[in-house]
């Protein structure tokens, strides 16, 4: 899986790295007005870990998502998805690692509104032209219990329902990867956790590897690691967080940008 | 409001371009066709004052009482019997006061050969013929020359063996000065020397006409009689008024036999006439004019509700600030107003356009429309502002009212509500005029004839029909494009996904779907409908054209007052290859108060050329007195065999002298044999032209059609240019000459419809994309390509074009029929035929047109970053 022979410029990289950026850095406009989103960000993913990006509004943690999943283009800098350089790709090929290798869940869901529960959880397998794993898709749906409601359209689901459905779709094509922007954003609290959990159990049941931006203390409280990013830097990096320990971290970067 | 109205019109350019488009492209046929009415008009009047200018009275025989006519039933010059218009009568008109000048005329009809030996531009009144009369007195010109025809090369006929020709003549048949021309005026060809080429401003000649002139001795022996003028022009001496010498003119002139007509009212006259020519012109492109409209308020609707729909949260945000729900109204009906103007300035200028180029479109051949400057007058301009104007409100009125429905709390609600059918009214409305309309077209397959009652009641019906399935299109797509969907079945992979996702996106929201296959519903209902009833007619006519024809070849007149000469038929008879040359001599039948067409045939020979299938009687029973009837009119009639009727032929008799015939037959009805048969003897004795003959039906030995016997038959009646030789096909060609503007009115229709379906499809596809811009984001972020997202959007287009093609076909074809079960009544060949390769030629094109109008949409939803996905609202 994490070799494909179509990719082509296969770099040496260390192992067990599911994703890693190199001096990444993403500027928007030029002259006057040009903003640096994100400053020589260097960041390395673990296989089957649950990594949580957090800081303050504009600190650029969704850009450097947005860059690590192939979504947006980097001004500078390496993103390597395993061993495959992304610079290196086409539109095509992008589009292609992107449905293959990675996983998405948005914070607006992003179901279609036109397909079942199924048919959006199996759609890039359908993209692609392949047939579900049976066992896996069994696994995965009843993990997320959608098992009563895969016939249901989006509209005639709950919002945790919907996220549930996003969480299975980004888990049925096994990715190497899954990148998550903010996953509790539109929920309730109970839907929320729910959600947080299933994230959760997929890098511990699965082997998943999951990164999630979050901006909330107890989303990130259920990863293994969180790394705090601020003006485009990354500034911090805590091992087993609790919402204690991360709220704390937080509240120096408002100390900080409140004095700046 | 009025400037929230204008700032939302600039805010949605791209979104109303479209509209504007397909309001223009209605608007240009009507501001067209009416600035090239009147163009048209303008140059015939020009060109008809022109031909008056010097004419200030003209003195013409006046048609002889019945009586005096009776008396003189054998005299061959029918018209100008008594000899009043001579040159005593001209000199004494130039002695009447007032009067400048005299010019007498002797005009008829002459028909020439062209170069190459065929008639040239042969139409009934356009081929005009005339005395050369040079001035006399030398006042009318100094050379002696006749100023009506001014002399550009060569010199004027003096001798009976010379003519004279217009230049357009000339060219159009490649003569020139020297040339041996044959030509006929009536009975055998004549050959003449061209010796002369003059201009003329007769529009009926430069309209595509042509003009013979001969020296005056020749003309009077050919259109009137030796010594005799047709008619007297008599010019006005300065400060005469027109009226005042009419008068004068009138006093002298033999008052039973001559009157005097001033210029100003024969111009009058012709303007009428010339005006309903130009109507009839007009027509076509008024009727394109319609269906563009009726076709492109479709559109409208559908552009107005999507942008009602769309800026749902920000009209809610208006009424809850305060706005009145007519002030929402208003602001909508504004915005549709500006659309409007904007659509109908456009489609002025383009109007212009096609007034410039519809002369030219619509010359035919031998039929070209005079040019002249543009005439831009104030109605047109009226006209297309009202119709641009007024279409576009009254569509955006619907929207309008929807979005004064709109409750100020959807300010405040995110996702967008799926949208609320009362569908339930919907389908008793669809119902009800289904019914009504199948009702209405199924009360006419009893129906008889094709009367103007129950073609109007067909018609209304059918479009009773089409509107039943435009309300019901919404019902109807969820089922028809699902199940459209199964029959194509469900391919995996990409291919299958994208189709799939097209498939829901089209059912998405039934009523754009449906409003935006209007279009195509619409435009191929009536080409579909077209196409059949002009196939099954075309087919009848084929049939019927030579349905009665037992002859291989046909040498006719075309008319009932001219006659092939008697050497002619003997040749004809006497040409190698020819079995039985039969003649025929075609006269009027004044039979129960109705005008027939009989046919004087021979009763021996007539079985070997004609196909006559007797119901009762025999044509050998013909004779002097003895007639038979085809079965309309002997229905019409109450006629049997056996029966005795008053009937009178021909028309040189007493108008209130009916001969009592015998009705020996009735045979099915023929267009070889017309309306009723006589003895040829009998017929002949009182045409039009006594003793004439006006068709020859030629049997050939072996029957087979080459082109040697025909060549053969065209010398055997001289190459005479007045008689057409014509084989089965030729005629069955001729018949369905007749089609040619149904197909023109038919491939613009639909042109018209794919113009405009393709604006709708691209507008809701448009709106489509931009509506799912996150959703189209995503689909890229999981790994659709580009590719794939095009092929959706194609997809998504094609389903919808093929939607609306197929209700049109449904409706075109129902509608078909219906009609075609009244034609039936009408013309016994007609039958149901089903013109397969148009009707495949609409669904291409149709679904093409999807395909084709989906390519902008699904670029620029291809070009959508996967980062749409993450974006904020």
């Amino acid at each position: 899986m994490i070799t494909a022979p179509s990719f082509p410029h296969a770099l040496q990289t260390t192992p067990g790295i599911a994703a890693a950026t190199t001096d990444l850095t993403k500027t928007y406009g030029s002259g006057e007005t040009e903003v640096t989103a994100l400053d020589r960000v260097s960041i390395g993913f673990r296989e089957g870990e649950f990594t949580a990006i957090m800081g303050p509004s504009g600190c650029g943690k969704s850009t450097l998502m947005h860059c690590a999943a192939g979504l947006d283009t980097p001004s500078s800098g390496s993103v390597r998805i395993g061993t495959t350089e992304l610079s290196t790709l086409s539109d095509r090929q992008l589009t292609q690692l992107r449905r293959d290798r990675i996983g998405f869940i948005f914070q607006a869901f992003n179901l279609l509104p036109t397909l079942t529960a199924l048919e959006n959880i199996t759609l890039p397998l359908t993209i692609a032209g392949r047939r579900p794993d049976r066992q896996w898709l069994d696994r995965v749906v009843s993990m997320v219990g959608l098992s009563q409601r895969l016939a249901h359209r989006p509209a005639q689901l709950s919002g945790g329902q919907q996220q549930r459905v996003a969480v299975a779709r980004a888990l049925a094509s096994r990715p190497a990867i899954i990148f998550a922007d903010e996953p509790t954003g539109n929920l309730d609290s109970r839907a929320g956790t729910e959600v947080l959990g299933f994230l959760r159990d997929s890098v511990r049941e699965l082997g998943q590897t999951v990164v999630m931006v979050t901006h909330d203390p107890v989303a990130a409280g259920y990863a293994d690691r969180v790394v705090f990013l601020s003006d485009g830097r990354l500034v911090d990096e805590m091992a087993h967080p609790t919402p204690d320990r991360v709220l704390d971290v937080m509240k120096t970067f408002d100390a900080r940008s409140r004095t700046s | 409001m009025l400037s929230t109205a204008l700032r939302n019109v600039l805010a949605h350019k791209a979104r109303l371009a479209m509209t504007v488009l397909a309001v223009c492209l209605g608007v240009a046929f009507v501001s067209g066709t009416l600035v090239f009415a009147d163009s048209t008009a303008e140059a015939y009047r020009a060109a008809a004052s022109k031909n008056f200018a010097g004419i200030a009275v003209t003195v013409t025989a006046k048609e002889s009482p019945p009586r005096a006519a009776a008396s003189r039933q054998n005299d061959q010059q029918t018209d100008q019997q008594d000899g009043v218009l001579d040159d005593a009568l001209a000199r004494t008109l130039a002695t009447v006061p007032g009067v400048a000048a005299v010019r007498p005329s002797v005009d008829g009809s002459a028909v020439l050969n062209a170069a190459d030996g065929t008639p040239l531009r042969v139409r009934s009144g356009a081929n005009l013929a005339g005395a050369y009369v040079p001035g006399k007195d030398g006042k009318d010109s100094k050379d002696g020359n006749d100023s009506r025809y001014p002399l550009i090369e060569g010199h004027a006929p003096t001798t009976s063996d010379e003519i004279a020709v217009d230049s357009g003549t000339a060219a159009a048949g490649h003569v020139g000065i020297g040339d041996t021309i044959t030509l006929a005026t009536d009975g055998p060809a004549m050959t003449k020397r061209l010796t002369g080429i003059v201009t003329t401003k007769d529009t009926r000649v430069t309209a595509g006409g042509t003009l013979v002139l001969f020296d005056r001795a020749t003309a009077q022996k050919l259109f009137a009689s030796p010594g005799q003028y047709t008619g007297i022009d008599v010019s006005a001496a300065p400060g005469t008024d027109q009226f005042e010498l009419a008068r004068r003119v009138t006093a002298v002139l033999p008052a039973d036999r001559a009157e005097a007509t001033t210029g100003a009212a024969q111009a009058a006259q012709q303007a009428v006439y010339v005006g309903t020519l130009t109507r009839g012109y007009a027509k076509m492109p008024m009727v394109f004019a319609g269906v563009a409209l009726f076709i492109g308020s479709f559109l409208i609707v559908n552009t107005f509700t999507m942008l009602v729909t769309r800026r749902t949260r920000e009209i809610a945000l208006l009424r809850a600030i305060g706005a009145s729900r007519r002030q929402v109204v208003r602001s909508v009906l504004a915005e549709a107003s500006l659309v409007g103007l904007a659509a109908s300035a456009a489609g002025f200028l383009l109007g212009l356009g096609i007034a410039s180029v519809l002369p030219d479109a619509l010359s035919t051949d031998g039929n070209a429309l005079p040019h002249g400057p543009l005439v831009i007058g104030p109605r047109p301009v009226m006209a297309s502002l009202a119709v641009g104007v007024g279409v576009t409100v009254l569509a955006a009125w619907l929207p309008s009212r929807k979005a004064a429905g709109i409750a100020p709390i959807e300010a405040l609600r995110t996702a967008q509500q799926p949208p609320t059918g009362r569908s339930r009214i919907r389908a008793v409305v669809g119902l009800a005029l289904l019914a009504l309309g199948t009702g209405m077209l199924i009360s006419l397959t009893g129906a008889k004839d094709a009367s103007e009652e129950n073609l109007r009641s067909a018609m209304l019906g059918c479009g009773v029909l089409v509107v039943a399935l435009i309300v019901l299109a919404p019902l109807l797509a969820v089922p028809v494009i699902r199940l459209a969907g199964r029959l194509a079945g469900r391919r995996p992979g990409r291919l299958g996904i994208a189709g799939h996702l097209a498939q829901q996106n089209a059912l998405r929201d039934p009523r754009r779907t449906a409003a935006t296959a209007a279009t195509l519903l619409i435009s191929t209902a009536l080409v579909t409908g077209l196409a059949v009833i002009g196939n099954s007619t075309g087919q009848a006519l084929d049939r019927q054209a030579a349905a009665g024809l037992g002859a291989d070849y046909v040498i006719s007149t075309g008319n009932t007052t001219t006659g092939v000469d008697q050497a002619a038929v003997q040749r004809v008879a006497g040409t190698p290859g020819v079995r039985t040359a039969s003649a025929v001599t075609d006269s009027t039948l004044f039979i129960g108060g109705g005008v027939r067409t009989v046919s004087g045939v021979d009763p021996d020979t007539v079985n070997d050329v004609m196909r006559l299938d007797f119901v009762s009687g025999s044509v050998k029973d013909l004779g002097p007195g003895r007639i038979a009837v085809s079965s309309t009119t002997a229905r019409e009639n109450g006629l049997r065999t056996g029966s005795q009727v008053n009937a009178r032929i021909g028309r040189n008799q007493d108008v209130t002298t009916y001969t009592a015939y015998t009705v020996v037959g009735v045979y099915k009805d023929n267009p070889t044999a017309h309306d009723a048969l006589g003895a040829r003897n009998d017929v002949q004795r009182n045409s039009f032209k006594p003793g004439s003959v006006q068709r020859i039906l030629v049997r050939t030995d072996g029957g087979a059609s080459s082109t040697s016997t025909e060549d053969r038959l065209r010398t055997a009646v001289g190459n005479n240019p007045l008689l057409k030789v014509q084989d089965r096909r030729q005629l069955v060609h001729e018949a369905a000459g007749t089609m040619g503007n149904l197909l023109t009115l038919m491939y613009g229709m639909l042109a018209i419809g794919v113009v405009i379906a393709s604006l709708g499809i691209v507008n809701t596809l448009a709106m489509s994309v931009a509506e799912r811009t996150r959703e189209i984001g995503a689909l890229r972020a999981i790994g659709m390509d580009r590719a794939g997202i095009r092929r959706m959007i194609r997809l998504e287009a094609v389903i919808v074009a093929a939607f609306g093609t197929l209700l049109g076909l449904a409706g075109g074809l129902v509608s078909a029929w219906a009609v075609g079960a009244l034609a039936n009544g009408a013309m016994e060949q007609y039958s149901l035929a089903l013109p397969w390769g148009t009707l495949l030629l609409v669904c291409l094109v149709s679904l093409a047109i999807g395909a084709v109008a989906a390519a902008v949409p699904a670029r620029r939803a291809a070009a959508l970053s996967p980062l749409e996905a993450v974006a904020e609202a």
